[in-house]
C-alpha cells in the first residue's frame, strides 16, 4: 500500500532527530549537516537504518537545510545534496527490507529557507517558490515517496513551499509547523488560520513538530482536532530545550516520551515521531507503546472558513460583515486613485473599514484601462502587510483571480462564479487549486431567475458542478442576488425566500450585496437597514456592506444582541456608548478658528483642512493659498527645525497638516477638471542591502508637501532599477538613503552606475553614517544632513530651472 | 526567559525616546508627549518579544576573544571587543526580538500618519533596549547565584567598533535564531524583524567596571543622539 492509502487509516511512525546523532559521529561546528550526504554517506544511511529497525514507517532524507540560499557558500548544488539525501533513505529501506515487514517510505524533507518574505522581509514569494521548486524537482526525481515540509513557522513561506510541491510533483505533502506554547507561529499565525490555509491548498496531512515537547503539544492538539479535517502528524522534541554549560539538551527519556506520545495518539494524532533530541531509542519505545492502537477516525469538521495570515473567520450563526468599500464602481475618486496607482488611497479605505468593525474586506480594483492582474497582486500583498483581516478577491478576470489568490497569505474568499458554463469552467479550477471560499451568484445563461425556484435550481447546478471539481459544499457561499424594489415589488421577498431556503434547506452559507435593494430610491440607508435586518433573520451569513455606515452597523449589532449572539449585550453596549461620545468631541473642536498658517505651524491637520476650505470658499485662488499661506508656514517650521527650536515630530505634524490642506485644494481642482502643478519628479530610494526606510519616508513626505512629484522605489533597491526609472521617466534628481556603513558601498555603486550611463540627474544622499566628506568621496552632488536639507536643495534646483 | 510586555513598557526610558527623536536634553511639548505615550501603548500591544541566550567561558588574548561552550568554541577577532571583555571570564551571547508586530505597526503608520511612524520607530528602539536590559539583568542575577556576584559589561554587537558585521552569522548559527525565535538575517547581514538585537555581554566580578550606559562610551562625540552627561 502506498503512503496515501495508509495515512489516516492506520497509525504511522515518523523518525526522530538527526542533528545530535551526526554530532556524535563527528559533525563539526559550522559544518553543514547535509554535506554529509556526499562526504559520509555510510553514516547517514546507518542512522536511517537504525530508525527503520526501530519500527518507523517514514524516514526523512537529510535534506532539511538544503536550499539555493545556503548552497551559495558550498561547493555542491541543491540537486546533488537532495538527490544523494533521498537515495540514502531508499538504500537504507532496501537494506533493512529483509528484517522489517512494516511499510517504509522515503520522505523528501524540506525546511525553512531562513529568510523573511516580502512585503515585510527580504525575498519575494516567487523567489521562495523557486527555491522550493528546485528542491522538489530534485527530490521527486530521486524517487521520494512523499514530501515533508517541517519546522516551518511563516504561513506565507509555507504556502510557497506547498505550491512548489504540488505544482512540481504528484507526491503526498505533509506539513508540520513549529508553534509556541501559546499556539502561535513565529510570524503570528494561529492553529486555526494555518489549518484553514493548508486544507485549502490540498495537502495530505498537517501537524506540529519541533519547538515543544510532547507535554506542551498535548495542550495545543485540541485546537487542531477541533478544526482539522485531515490526518494529524505530531513530531515533538524530547522536551523543552535546556542549556547546560552552553550546550542545548533535551531531557525527556524514551519511556516518558513514549507515554506522552501515546496520549497524543489517543487525542487524535494519526502519525507520530520525534524531532530535536529524539533518538532511535525514543522511536522504538513509541512503536512499542502505540503499534497496536486504533487511531481516531479522521472526520470532516464541515467548517466554512476564511483566514488571514494570523486568524481564521468562521461562517456561523452570527452573521459577518464584509466591507465593500475597496471597489471603484460609482466612485470617481477611487477610479482616479487606481489610474494614479495611489495605493495609499486603497489602504486607507481598508484601514477605515477594519476600524469600523468589518470581518472580511472585499478587494475590487478592476478598471478597463489598467493592468488588473498586476494591481490585484499588489493590492492583496500591500493590504495584507498592514491589515489583519481576511480578504475577498473580487474580479471577473480569471487572470486577476489567479494572481490575487496565489499571492494571498491565508485561505482567501473569491467573488465570484455564476451558473454559466463558461464561468464555472474558468473559475472552479482556480478556486479548487488555491482552496478559496467561493461566492456563487444564482444566475446563469438565461439571466437572473425571477422566481425562488429558478434561483435554487441555479444554486443546485453550481453545487453539483463544483463537486465534480472536488469543491465541497462547505467551500461555497451562495449569493441569492438582490434587485432593487424600485423596479419590482416582490424583489425583496424573492431574495429573502431564496436566502432562507439556501441556508436551511440546501445547507449552505449565504452572502448578499445588501444595498442594491434601494437602488433608485431616496434616502437609501433607511431601506438598506431594514432589509439588512430582514435578510439576517432569513439566513444571511455575511452582508457585503459599508462598515462606515452607522445605521447599518447599528442594525448589525442590534440583530446579534436580539438573537442571543452577543453575550450580555457587551458588544452592543460598547458600540452604543462609543457613538454619542464621538459627536460632541468633533463638534466642540476648539481650534476651528485657526488660520491656515497657524494650523500648519501647530501641526493640526483637521484645522488646516477647515481653514483651507474656508479660504477656497472666499474664492482665494489655490495657487495663492499654496504660495502665500501654506509654503511660508512650512518654511517657518522648517527654519525652526534647522535652528533646533522645533523638532522632528513637529516638522512631521506640520507636514501632515499641509497634506490635509493640499487634499482640500485637490478636491476643488479636480471638480474644476484641473490638477495641481508639480515642481518636478524626484526618485527616492533606500539603497540595495539596506532595509531602513523611515528616514527616506520622512524626506519623501516633506518634499511632497513642497510640491514635488515623488517616485518612491522603496527599500533594498537594486541600482539597475534606479537607473531604469531615471531614464524612462526623465528624472533630474535622485535621493538615496543608507543607514549602515556596510550599505554605503551600494550607494556608491548606484551613483557609479548612474554616472556611467550618463544619466542626466543630480544625486543627493543622506543617512546616519554619512558625512559631507563621505558624500564627496562617493561622488554625490549634495549631502543632506537632515530632511530639510533635501527640501532646500530641491527648491534651489527648481528655481534654477534644473528639475 | 519570560518577560511580559507590560514589564518592558515600565522599563522604557522615555528620555531615550525623546533623544532618538532629536530632542537632545530638551523636552517635547505636551501634545507630542501625549502622542509618544499613545504610540508606545499601541506598540506594546502588538509586540511578541522572544529571546535566546547561552553563557560561555571567555578568554581574551590580544585582539582575539575565545568563547568556550560545552562542545563548541567560538572565536572573535576585534580589538574593541577584546578590551570590552578583558576582565570577563564569562560571556552571554544573546539574541532578542520584538517580533514582526512592530514592523507591521510601523508599516501601517507610514501610510496613515508619518509622525506616528517616526514615533513608532523611536519607541521600538527604546522597547528593544528595555527588553535587553531586563533580560541581561535577569541572566546576570541567575549566573550570580552561587556566592559569586557578577556585574554586566556594556552590550556589544557585531558592527560596533571594529567587530565586523560578519559575526552575525556566527551568532545566528550558534543560537539557531531563525528556527527558534524567527529572527532572520539578510544577505547584507541586517536583521528581520527589524527591532532586534544580537550581542555579547561580559560578566565581570569587578563592580567598578560595570555600567549599562554604553552611549557615553562611544567615540562619536558630535552624535546628535548622544546621551547628555549627568
Amino acid at each position: 500500500m502506498n503512503f496515501r492509502e495508509l495515512l489516516g487509516k492506520k497509525i504511522l511512525f515518523f523518525d526522530g532527530g538527526m542533528g545530535t546523532l551526526l554530532q556524535e559521529r563527528g559533525l563539526r561546528t559550522g559544518e553543514v549537516p547535509e554535506t554529509w550526504n556526499l562526504s559520509h554517506p555510510e553514516a547517514i544511511r546507518q542512522i536511517h537504518k537504525e530508525y527503520l529497525l526501530a519500527g518507523c514507517n517514514v524516514v526523512s532524507a537529510n535534506t532539511f537545510g538544503v536550499n539555493a540560499f545556503k548552497c551559495k557558500n558550498l561547493d555542491c548544488t541543491v540537486d546533488e545534496l537532495v538527490t544523494a539525501g533521498v537515495r540514502l533513505t531508499k538504500e537504507a529501506i532496501a537494506e533493512v527490507r529483509g528484517e522489517c515487514d512494516h511499510p517504509m517510505y522515503s520522505a523528501l524533507d524540506i525546511g525553512s529557507i531562513g529568510k523573511l518574505l516580502k512585503p515585510l522581509g527580504e525575498i519575494s514569494f516567487d523567489e521562495a517558490y523557486d527555491a522550493f521548486r528546485e528542491i522538489v524537482t530534485a527530490g521527486s526525481r530521486a524517487g521520494a515517496d512523499l514530501i515533508l515540509i517541517e519546522t516551518v513557522s511563516d504561513s506565507y513561506e509555507i504556502k510557497a513551499a506547498v505550491l512548489a510541491a504540488k505544482e512540481n510533483s504528484d507526491l503526498p505533502v505533509v506539513v508540520t509547523m513549529i508553534f509556541d506554547e501559546n499556539g502561535k507561529l513565529l510570524t503570528g499565525g494561529d492553529v486555526a488560520s494555518a489549518t484553514a490555509m493548508l486544507e485549502g491548498l490540498g495537502v495530505d496531512a498537517i501537524g506540529f513538530n519541533c519547538g515543544l515537547g510532547p507535554e506542551q503539544m498535548k495542550a495545543l492538539l485540541p485546537q487542531m482536532t477541533a478544526c482539522c479535517s485531515l490526518p494529524i502528524v505530531i513530531n515533538p522534541n524530547a522536551g523543552l530545550p535546556v542549556v547546560v554549560n552552553g550546550k542545548t539538551v533535551f531531557n525527556v527519556a524514551p519511556d516518558e516520551f513514549a507515554q506522552s506520545v501515546k496520549t497524543l495518539v489517543e487525542m487524535g494524532a494519526s502519525a507520530v515521531g520525534g524531532c530535536c533530541g529524539t533518538t532511535p531509542a525514543h522511536i522504538r519505545r513509541i512503536v512499542e507503546c502505540c503499534r497496536d492502537m486504533e487511531i481516531r477516525p479522521v472526520t470532516d469538521k464541515n467548517l466554512t472558513v476564511v483566514s488571514s495570515y494570523n486568524h481564521a473567520v468562521y461562517f456561523a450563526r452570527k452573521p459577518l460583515i464584509i466591507g465593500e468599500r475597496i471597489n471603484p464602481t460609482g466612485k470617481s475618486k477611487f477610479k482616479q486613485a487606481l489610474r494614479d496607482h495611489d495605493m495609499e488611497y486603497i489602504y486607507k479605505e481598508g484601514l477605515a473599514q477594519e476600524e469600523n468593525g468589518a470581518h472580511i474586506l472585499d478587494v475590487n480594483v478592476g478598471l478597463p484601462e489598467i493592468d488588473e492582474p498586476q494591481l490585484m497582486q499588489e493590492a492583496v500583498t500591500g493590504i495584507q502587510s498592514i491589515i489583519d483581516l481576511p480578504l475577498q478577491i473580487d474580479t471577473s478576470d480569471p487572470e486577476a483571480m489567479e494572481r490575487g489568490l496565489r499571492y494571498y497569505n491565508g485561505k482567501p474568499m473569491l467573488n465570484s462564479v455564476n451558473g454559466k458554463k463558461e464561468s464555472m469552467e474558468s473559475v472552479f479550477p482556480i478556486a479548487k487549486k488555491y482552496g478559496a471560499l467561493l461566492v456563487c451568484l444564482c444566475l446563469d445563461e438565461s439571466g437572473i431567475p425571477e422566481t425562488v425556484e429558478g434561483r435554487l435550481q441555479v444554486a443546485e447546478k453550481i453545487i453539483w458542478t463544483a463537486a465534480g471539481y472536488g469543491i465541497p459544499k462547505k467551500d461555497l457561499v451562495m449569493d441569492a442576488l438582490v434587485l432593487t424594489i424600485s423596479t419590482g415589488k416582490d424583489n425583496a421577498n424573492i431574495t429573502l425566500e431564496t436566502l432562507r431556503r439556501i441556508r436551511y434547506e440546501l445547507g449552505l452559507h449565504t452572502v448578499l450585496g445588501v444595498s442594491n435593494i434601494s437602488f433608485g430610491l431616496p434616502d437609501r440607508s433607511r431601506i438598506n437597514t431594514a432589509f439588512f435586518t430582514m435578510a439576517m433573520n432569513n439566513g444571511l451569513s455575511a452582508g457585503i456592506v459599508n462598515p462606515s455606515s452607522e445605521p447599518m452597523m447599528a442594525a448589525y449589532y442590534s440583530f446579534n444582541a436580539l438573537i442571543g449572539e452577543d453575550d450580555q449585550c457587551m458588544e452592543y453596549i460598547a458600540k452604543a456608548s462609543s457613538q454619542p461620545a464621538d459627536k460632541p468631541a468633533a463638534a466642540s473642536a476648539p481650534k476651528a478658528g485657526l488660520t491656515l498658517d497657524e494650523a500648519i505651524v501647530k501641526g493640526l491637520a483637521e484645522s488646516a483642512h477647515e481653514a483651507t476650505v474656508r479660504l477656497l470658499e472666499q474664492n482665494m485662488d489655490s495657487l495663492t493659498i499654496i504660495n502665500e499661506k501654506l509654503i511660508p508656514a512650512l518654511d517657518v517650521v522648517g527654519k525652526g527645525f534647522e535652528e533646533k527650536r522645533m523638532f522632528l515630530p513637529q516638522l512631521l505634524m506640520s507636514a501632515d497638516a499641509a497634506k490635509a490642506s493640499f487634499e482640500a485644494i485637490k478636491a476643488v481642482l479636480s471638480k474644476q477638471g484641473k490638477s495641481s502643478e508639480s515642481k518636478g519628479k524626484i526618485v527616492i530610494a533606500t539603497v540595495k542591502g539596506d532595509i531602513h526606510d523611515i528616514g527616506k519616508n520622512i524626506v519623501k513626505t516633506l518634499l511632497e508637501n513642497y510640491g514635488f512629484d515623488m517616485i518612491d522605489l522603496g527599500k533594498d533597491v537594486d541600482p539597475q532599477r534606479i537607473l531604469q526609472t531615471v531614464q524612462e521617466q526623465h528624472v533630474r534628481l535622485v535621493g538615496l538613503s543608507a543607514l549602515m556603513t556596510t550599505t554605503v558601498v551600494n550607494m556608491e555603486a548606484t551613483i557609479r552606475l548612474l554616472r556611467e550611463h550618463g544619466a542626466d540627474c543630480r544625486i543627493m544622499v543622506g543617512g546616519a553614517v554619512l558625512t559631507q566628506e563621505y558624500a564627496d568621496m562617493i561622488g554625490a552632488d549634495f549631502y543632506s544632513r537632515d530632511a530639510m536639507g533635501s527640501v532646500r536643495y530641491a527648491n534651489e534646483l527648481y528655481e534654477k530651472g534644473e528639475l | 526567559m519570560e518577560i511580559r510586555n507590560e514589564d518592558i513598557k515600565k522599563r522604557v526610558n522615555i528620555r531615550e525616546i525623546y533623544r532618538y527623536l532629536g530632542y537632545g536634553a530638551k523636552l517635547p511639548d505636551s501634545s507630542v508627549d501625549a502622542m509618544i505615550r499613545e504610540v508606545l501603548e499601541d506598540l506594546v500591544n502588538v509586540i511578541q518579544p522572544r529571546n535566546l541566550y547561552k553563557i560561555y567561558t571567555c578568554s581574551t588574548s590580544g585582539t582575539i576573544v575565545v568563547l568556550k561552550g560545552a562542545n563548541r568554541t567560538l572565536a572573535f577577532e576585534s580589538r574593541n571587543l577584546a578590551s570590552n571583555l578583558a576582565q570577563c571570564r564569562q560571556v552571554i551571547l544573546i539574541a532578542a526580538t520584538l517580533g514582526i508586530g512592530a514592523d507591521k505597526l510601523l508599516q501601517k503608520y507610514e501610510i496613515l500618519n508619518m509622525t506616528k511612524a517616526t514615533l513608532t520607530q523611536a519607541c521600538g528602539a527604546a522597547c528593544i533596549e528595555a527588553y535587553c536590559n531586563i533580560l541581561q539583568e535577569q541572566i546576570c542575577e541567575e549566573a550570580s547565584s552561587d556566592g559569586q556576584r557578577f556585574y554586566l559589561r556594556p552590550r556589544f554587537s557585531p558592527g560596533y567598533g571594529d567587530l565586523p558585521l560578519e559575526y552575525q552569522k556566527v551568532i545566528f548559527e550558534e543560537l539557531e535564531c531563525t528556527k527558534r525565535i524567527g529572527l532572520t538575517l539578510t544577505d547584507s547581514l541586517l536583521m528581520y524583524p527589524t527591532k532586534s538585537v544580537s550581542a555579547l555581554i561580559g560578566l565581570t566580578s569587578n563592580p567598578q567596571s560595570c555600567h549599562i550606559g554604553k552611549c557615553r562610551d562611544c567615540e562619536n562625540l558630535t552624535c546628535e543622539f548622544r546621551e547628555p552627561a549627568e
